[in-house]
């Protein structure tokens, strides 16, 4: 039975259903509560309890508009953005794996789908968004290194590269790989030159053909007179016309 | 809960599974997460498993090819994940209990 004292429950102690309505009349609630049952506490509040978090409300937002915040400067900072499916790796596999990638300018890094669902819907990259099933990692980096990051892929089986946005270029798997295949901005560069002298080239060697024949005919023509004027009578030369040069 | 149902069936004991993912297709790729555990792994550590990611609008498909020759061919996008383990787990089982009865056979 519920003792009062000084008009507060006994802790630990509860009114009880056999109790008769005369057992609860005679206490009185604590001070701030509400008559009735105890309203249930918010899905979100109950998921924290779960997770012994224990951060309240306001935290949890700010925390979560850092790590938005940090999302969007990731795809705001950096050229490469490779999304990959995260599959159970050993540790020490995972650490390797940073290292040679951080060799590269590569950064590896973890987001929840639950901070970057919402991001993504909300701007111009929302055609990644199916991408974001499950366990997900983000390679990013600052050049579009995409050959050495395939490179240390091709030996970490567990993380399979689902797709990529380079240079606000959204890119299938199959896409990256392509671009992966492309030439250096320089050797692209001498090869756009090479082909653009080309035809100039070829032109210039077409407009000096004829003089380059004319001259080469007077030449022959003047070693033949020589050779007649030596040996044989003079023979009258062939009526020219004066080419105007 | 799919990594238990794997791990109870004794998944991946010889077999080679290649899972081809399209992007939008989430249970295959949660197939994928259950058969890369460790505790489905350390079953078989021959087990090799490729990942064939397309954009292209093709079926999803899991195709395991098992030590003896046989090949178990699971396409649709209507498989549940639960269903590709279950089925998986059904034949590595069978397997496993016809190998142990050959044993038995062969040793008096």
């Amino acid at each position: 039975m519920a003792a009062r004292s000084g008009g507060t429950w006994r802790r630990g102690e509860r009114p009880s259903r056999d109790r008769p309505l005369r057992g609860l009349r005679q206490g009185c609630p604590p001070p701030g509560r509400a008559s009735g049952p105890r309203p249930r506490a918010p899905p979100r509040q109950q998921r924290d309890r779960r997770a012994g978090g224990g951060r309240g409300p306001s935290a949890e937002d700010g925390y979560t508009r850092l790590l938005r915040q940090q999302v969007e400067q990731v795809f705001r900072e950096h050229r490469l953005v490779a999304v990959c499916q995260y599959n159970s790796l050993p540790g020490e596999d995972v650490v390797l794996m940073r290292h040679y990638l951080r060799k590269h300018g590569i950064e590896v890094k973890f987001i929840l789908n639950e901070i970057i669902r919402p991001f993504l819907s909300q701007s111009k990259y929302k055609n990644l968004l199916p991408l974001f099933v499950g366990r997900n990692v983000l390679l990013v980096s600052q050049d579009t290194k995409v050959k050495d990051m395939l490179r240390v892929l091709k030996g970490v089986p567990q993380i399979n590269l689902l797709g990529a946005c380079i240079d606000d270029t959204i890119l299938s798997r199959q896409g990256v790989e392509n671009f992966a295949k492309l030439p250096s901005l320089e050797a692209a560069q001498g090869q756009t030159a090479g082909a653009l002298a080309l035809l100039p080239s070829q032109t210039s060697s077409l407009l000096q053909r004829g003089p380059a024949h004319l001259t080469a005919l007077l030449d022959q023509h003047i070693l033949q007179l020589q050779a007649g004027q030596a040996g044989t009578p003079p023979e009258t030369p062939p009526a020219q016309s004066s080419g105007a040069h | 809960m799919c990594v238990h149902r794997a791990a109870q069936a004794d998944a991946l004991s010889a077999a080679d599974p290649v899972v081809r993912v399209c992007n939008h297709d989430c249970r295959r790729r949660k197939f994928l997460a259950c058969i890369y555990h460790k505790r489905i792994q350390s079953t078989n550590r021959n087990c090799e498993i490729t990942a064939d990611v397309r954009h292209d609008g093709s079926e999803p498909l899991v195709d395991v090819m098992f030590a003896d020759g046989e090949r178990l061919l699971m396409k649709g996008a209507n498989l549940t994940t639960i269903e590709m383990l279950t089925a998986l787990g059904s034949r590595c089982n069978a397997k496993e209990l016809k190998e142990e009865q050959k044993s038995k056979k062969k040793s008096p």
